[in-house]
C-alpha cells in the first residue's frame, strides 16, 4: 500500500495532464446528482474534494470505509451547516444526501472510463484529495485497500488552508471541522459519467461482458447501477447498492437467506440476474416496515414478532425469513402450524430457531386477523 | 460465472430466431439456469429473456380455460400461480399437489411452468464440472455408474447416463397426457407444433446430453391439460429424505376412474425413479378391468417397476417405488 505524503501545492509540471501529481491540477469531470443536476468538478473550488476510486469488482469491505470517509464530511457539516453536497452519478451513483445522516455509500465498477484514465487508475482503489484551490493535495494509489479514515481525515486537516481566526493555527482535525465545507465525497468512475436515467419498463439489452446502465427499484427509491448482466440481484444488492440486508448464504436457492420481495412476491435474489428485475418494486427487509406504513426506526410487525418468540438466535438467516414470512401469510397457505412449516421449508436456520419462528407468524397472523387491518 | 451477452426479444418470432443462434439459452424463471451459470455447467454466451414477452402477451403467462374443458397453462405461468389457480386445484389436484410438493415457496414464486419441464438433472456429477459426465460433456463417462448413486434412476437408464429427471409436476402432466405447444420449428419462426408431453424428453440412450426433442430456437408457449373428469381425483405422492423442499426419492401420480366397484381408466407416472418424466402404461393395464384392491394395486406396481435396473446404492428405490404407488393408489381409491 502506498499513500503518497501530504505535500503543498506546487506549480503545474507538465505531465500533470496524464496522472496527477501532487500539486497539480486535479482534472475535471462532471457527475450528475439524483435531482438531475450536474456539477463540475471545478465549480466545488473554496472546498475540499475527496475523489474515491473503486476497484472493478466490489468488495464490501470498501462500503464500510467510503460510509467512513461520509460521516468525516457529515458530521462536519451537520455541526456547522455546511453543505454536503450530494453527488449521484449515472449507473453507479448512490445517494449522499444533503445534510442527510442517512448517507449510503457510493458503489460501482471503474473500468478504463476516461475519468480513471486521466486520473492514472486502472483497476485498483485509489483516493485523491482534491484542495480548495482543485489541486491534488494527496493521494492514494496501488494498493489492494483503501487509505482508513483517519488518514483521510488528516489529509483533509491538512489541505485545508490556515484560518486567519484561529491564534493556534490548529491543523487538526477539529480545524478541517470548523472550516465551511462543501464536501464532495467518493466518486465512483464508470464508462460513462452522464445524467441518471429513468427506469425503462422492460429491461435494456446489455452487451457481452460489458457493464450497462440499468436502474433497480429497492424500497421505494430508484437506485442507477452499471452492471454486468451475469451481476445477480443479491449481488446488486449487496455489493453495488451497499443494501447488506439479503444475505448470501449458499448463493444456489437452497437456503432462503437472500429472500427479497418483487412486486409483493417472495423470490430469492441469488437466483435471478438484476438486469432481470428492472421496473419492478423491489423490497429488502430494509424497506419492509415502510410497507406496512411504519416510519423512523418503528419495526414491521412481522420483524417485532420475531423479536417477541425468539425468532432467531445467530441472525444470519434472519432477514430472508422475515421476507419470507410476511409474503408467506399473503399466500392461500392454511392456518394451521403444519402450514407455516411448510411454506417457510425454504428458509433454513441452523440454529434451530424454527419453533420461535413458527410463534411469530402465528402471532403476527392472528394479530392481524382480528385488526381486520389486513395486509402486510 | 461466464460472462454473456443479455437480450429481451420483443416478440416470439424474434425470441425464436435470436434462440437459435448457438451459445443462446432462453431464460425464465432462472432457477435451474443461473444455478448452473455459477457452476459453469451451464456457459451460454448469449442470454434470451423470455419474461418481457409475458408482459406483453399475459396469456404466456396465466392460465386459460380451453373449449374442451381442459385448461391451458402458460408457459411462463409461475409455479405457484398455476399451483393456486382454482381450476387446476379441482380438475386436476395431482397437478397443484405435485406443484406444491416441488422445491420452496420463493422458487415457484419464479419458477416458469415450461423452465420447469426443461430443468436439468440434480445428478451431483452432472453439477460438478471435475468429474466427468456425459450429460455435460459428451463421451467423457458417466461418473454416477460406479460412483455413489443413490439418488439416481432405476427405470429408462442407459450404460452412458442413470440421472434422475427432477421434475414433480411432469410427473403429474405426462400422468394426464398433456400436450406442449411449442413455436419456431424448423427454423420457421412463426411455425407452430404440439408435442404429447409423453413425447418431450428423450431417453439418454447413447446421447444422454440430448435431453428433449425441442431443436435449437424453438421456444414452448403453453402446456395443454386436456379435460379428464376422473383426474377430479387424483393424487400427487412424494416420498423424499425430509418432510419438504426435497427432490423425490420417488413419486406417483395416479387418477382411478372406479365405477361399480370396478376400475374404468388409470393413469400411472412416477417420479424420482427415472430418466425422464415416467407414465407406466403397463401399471394401467395391469388396473384396468380390476377391482381396486390391495393385490391389483401390488401387480400394478410390479409391473410398473418390471423394468427396473438399480445400481449400487439405489436398489431400495424398486421397493420404495412400489410402495409409493400402492400407497397412492389405496388413497385416491379410498
Amino acid at each position: 500500500m502506498r499513500t503518497s505524503a501530504v505535500d503543498s501545492p506546487e506549480s503545474e509540471s507538465a505531465d500533470c495532464a496524464r496522472v496527477p501529481d501532487i500539486g497539480c491540477q486535479a482534472p475535471d469531470f462532471e457527475v450528475t446528482d439524483h435531482a438531475g443536476r450536474r456539477h463540475r468538478l471545478a465549480e466545488l473550488r473554496g472546498s475540499p474534494v475527496l475523489v474515491v476510486f473503486h476497484p472493478p469488482h466490489w468488495d464490501p469491505s470498501w462500503s464500510e470505509y467510503v460510509r467512513a470517509y461520509n460521516r468525516v464530511m457529515s458530521s462536519a457539516a451537520e455541526s456547522h451547516g455546511a453543505r454536503l453536497l450530494s453527488v449521484v452519478g449515472a449507473g453507479t451513483w448512490h445517494t449522499l444526501a444533503f445534510d442527510d445522516a442517512s448517507l449510503d455509500f457510493p458503489a460501482a465498477c471503474i473500468d478504463a472510463g476516461p475519468i480513471a484514465d486521466r486520473y492514472g487508475v486502472v483497476d485498483e482503489p485509489a483516493v485523491f484529495l482534491i484542495d480548495p484551490d482543485g489541486r491534488v493535495s494527496w493521494r492514494h494509489t496501488a494498493g489492494d485497500a483503501p487509505p482508513s479514515p483517519n488518514d483521510v481525515a488528516d489529509a483533509l486537516a491538512a489541505a485545508l488552508p490556515a484560518d486567519a481566526h484561529d491564534p493556534h493555527h490548529d491543523w487538526s482535525r477539529r480545524r478541517f471541522v470548523a472550516t465551511t465545507l462543501a464536501a464532495t465525497l467518493a466518486i465512483a468512475l464508470t464508462r460513462r459519467i452522464a445524467g441518471a436515467a429513468p427506469a425503462p419498463a422492460t429491461p435494456t439489452p446489455s452487451a457481452f461482458g460489458s457493464a450497462n446502465a440499468i436502474t433497480l427499484r429497492v424500497n421505494g427509491r430508484e437506485l442507477p447501477l452499471d452492471l454486468e448482466p451475469r451481476v445477480t440481484l443479491l449481488d446488486a444488492l449487496r455489493e453495488y447498492a451497499g443494501i447488506t440486508g439479503p444475505k448470501k448464504g449458499c448463493d444456489h436457492g437452497q437456503c432462503g437467506a437472500c429472500t427479497v420481495h418483487v412486486n409483493g412476491r417472495r423470490i430469492l435474489s441469488c437466483l435471478t440476474f438484476a438486469v432481470m428485475q428492472q421496473g419492478k418494486e423491489i423490497t429488502t427487509i430494509e424497506g419492509l416496515a415502510a410497507t406496512a406504513g411504519r416510519t423512523g426506526d418503528a419495526l414491521h410487525p412481522m420483524q417485532q414478532a420475531f423479536i417477541d418468540h425468539d425468532g432467531f438466535q445467530c441472525g444470519y438467516c434472519t432477514s430472508g425469513q422475515i421476507m419470507s414470512a410476511t409474503a408467506m401469510l399473503r399466500e392461500p397457505w392454511g392456518p394451521a402450524d403444519d402450514d407455516v412449516r411448510e411454506a417457510m421449508s425454504g428458509n433454513l436456520c441452523r440454529c434451530g430457531a424454527y419453533p420461535g419462528i413458527v410463534a411469530a407468524i402465528q402471532s403476527v397472523r392472528k394479530n392481524s386477523a382480528t385488526d381486520q387491518g389486513g395486509r402486510r | 460465472m461466464k460472462p454473456f451477452d443479455y437480450t429481451v426479444p420483443t416478440s416470439l418470432d424474434e425470441a425464436t430466431r435470436t434462440g437459435a443462434r448457438p451459445a443462446t439459452r432462453f431464460i425464465a424463471g432462472g432457477t435451474t439456469l443461473v444455478d448452473l451459470m455459477k457452476l459453469e455447467v451451464e456457459t451460454p454466451e448469449h442470454l434470451v429473456d423470455l419474461n418481457p414477452l409475458g408482459d406483453r402477451d399475459p396469456s404466456l403467462a396465466s392460465v386459460r380455460d380451453l373449449p374442451t374443458g381442459g385448461l391451458r397453462l402458460g408457459a411462463l405461468a409461475r409455479m405457484s400461480d398455476v399451483a393456486w389457480d382454482t381450476r387446476v386445484k379441482e380438475r386436476y389436484p395431482m397437478l397443484s399437489q405435485a406443484l406444491l410438493l416441488a422445491a420452496s415457496g420463493q422458487l415457484r414464486n419464479m419458477a416458469s411452468m415450461a423452465g420447469n419441464l426443461l430443468q436439468r438433472t440434480r445428478c451431483p456429477y452432472f453439477r460438478d464440472t471435475a468429474t466427468p459426465c456425459n450429460k455435460r460433456e459428451p463421451g467423457s463417462g458417466c461418473s454416477a455408474l460406479r460412483g455413489y448413486n443413490r439418488s439416481h434412476a432405476i427405470l429408462g437408464t442407459s450404460e452412458h447416463c442413470i440421472a434422475t429427471h427432477p421434475s414433480d409436476p411432469a410427473v403429474a402432466l405426462v400422468a394426464l397426457g398433456a400436450t406442449v405447444r411449442v413455436r419456431g420449428a424448423d427454423g420457421q419462426p412463426g411455425s407452430e407444433r404440439t408435442i404429447p408431453i409423453g413425447n418431450l424428453h428423450l431417453l439418454p440412450g447413447t446421447h444422454p446430453e440430448r435431453e428433449t426433442v425441442l431443436q435449437p430456437g424453438e421456444v414452448i408457449t403453453a402446456i395443454d391439460v386436456p379435460s379428464l373428469p376422473f383426474a377430479r381425483r387424483s393424487l400427487y405422492l412424494k416420498v423424499r429424505d425430509r418432510a419438504s423442499y426435497a427432490f423425490a426419492l420417488a413419486s406417483a401420480a395416479v387418477a382411478l376412474d372406479v365405477s361399480n366397484g370396478t376400475i374404468r381408466a388409470a393413469r400411472v407416472a412416477l417420479g424420482g425413479v427415472a430418466t425422464k418424466p415416467w407414465r407406466s402404461t403397463a401399471a394401467e393395464r395391469a388396473l384396468v378391468g380390476k377391482r381396486p384392491s390391495a393385490a391389483t394395486f401390488r401387480s400394478a406396481a410390479d409391473a410398473a417397476l418390471s423394468g427396473a435396473a438399480p445400481r449400487k446404492d439405489n436398489e431400495f428405490k424398486v421397493e420404495l417405488a412400489r410402495r409409493t404407488l400402492v400407497r397412492a393408489l389405496t388413497e385416491v381409491s379410498a
